[in-house]
């Protein structure tokens, strides 16, 4: 039985889940610093 | 945080990264290489060493949100709370994955992507009562209530591991029955190359969790952190 086509699939399915994932975990850490530069600047504004 | 400190998980979260890409490295080898193939399934079922780890890794995470939720309902300690959201977001993650690679797996074995036994619809009940967990958190406003109401679909959710697992035994299903955990023991009803590339692929697995698990928790914390001094900054000004 030759269903290497079907292996091929979920092993797209795990890798791009995976780096999916962790490509969403690095935007939210994007998201993350540059909410703390703007706090640091304001309050170095403020300072 | 003491400076030194941060250094320090920053050292300990390379080391995990390293060791995580190792593992999955031998387990791939392992997968492809090493393991023969299955005489009548044929290569198809290599797909277990994905399946059955991501079965294993949701089944755990679930576990670790089903423990954290019951620590903060009993201490009422926001850091608990923390650990069970981020939990429960890898769980759903791969509980995800277990419904993709699984009917990838019945499609040429089965006949038929889905059928609706018992295991495969309890899982997705898992799944689906865990998406409602992560939609509560986003949707009511932060706040212990919020924290509380999650922690309770946390553990009532994970009810639901136990009835999966014993799914294939109670009823006539499509889905195999345990081939690992048997009643002749743990790994008796397997060949020994099969157990030892599911062992290495299950630690891979099992690392990666870990590996996430420090990441989203320190996000969280982070989060934590420059929403109090939002706060702050809101009420000196």
């Amino acid at each position: 039985m030759d269903n290497l086509g079907f292996l091929f699939a979920a092993n797209v399915v795990v890798w791009g889940g995976i780096i999916y994932y962790v490509y969403t975990i690095r935007q939210r850490n994007r998201a993350l610093e540059k909410d703390l530069e703007l706090l640091k600047e304001t309050l170095n504004r403020k300072g | 945080m003491n400076p030194d400190a941060v250094e320090e998980n920053q050292e300990e979260g390379n080391i995990l990264v390293w060791l995580t890409g190792l593992a999955f490295l031998a387990a791939m080898i392992a997968i492809f290489i090493y393991v023969p193939t299955e005489r009548t399934e044929g290569v198809i079922q290599r797909i277990m060493y994905f399946h059955v780890p991501s079965a294993w890794l949701s089944f755990f995470a679930f576990f670790v949100v089903f423990i954290c939720s019951i620590l903060f309902l009993w201490k009422k300690e926001r850091e608990w709370d923390i650990y069970a959201q981020a939990s429960a977001e890898i769980g759903v993650i791969f509980c995800s994955l277990v419904l993709v690679t699984g009917p990838i797996w019945a499609r040429p074995i089965w006949g038929a992507w889905w059928v609706w036994d018992a295991r495969l619809t309890s899982t997705l009940i898992l799944w689906i009562i865990y998406v409602a967990y992560l939609m509560l958190r986003t949707q009511c406003d932060a706040g212990s209530m919020r924290a509380r109401y999650a922690a309770v679909l946390g553990i009532v959710g994970f009810l639901n591991i136990p009835f999966i697992h014993f799914s294939v035994l109670w009823w006539r299903t499509f889905h195999p029955q345990p081939k690992v955990i048997t009643n002749e023991g743990i790994g008796k009803g397997m060949d020994p190359t099969m157990l030892a590339t599911l062992g290495v692929s299950l630690c891979a697995f099992t690392l990666l969790y870990f590996l996430l698990m420090g990441v989203r928790v320190r996000q969280e914390n982070l989060k934590d952190e420059i929403d109090r001094l939002k706060k702050e900054k809101l009420y000196s000004s």
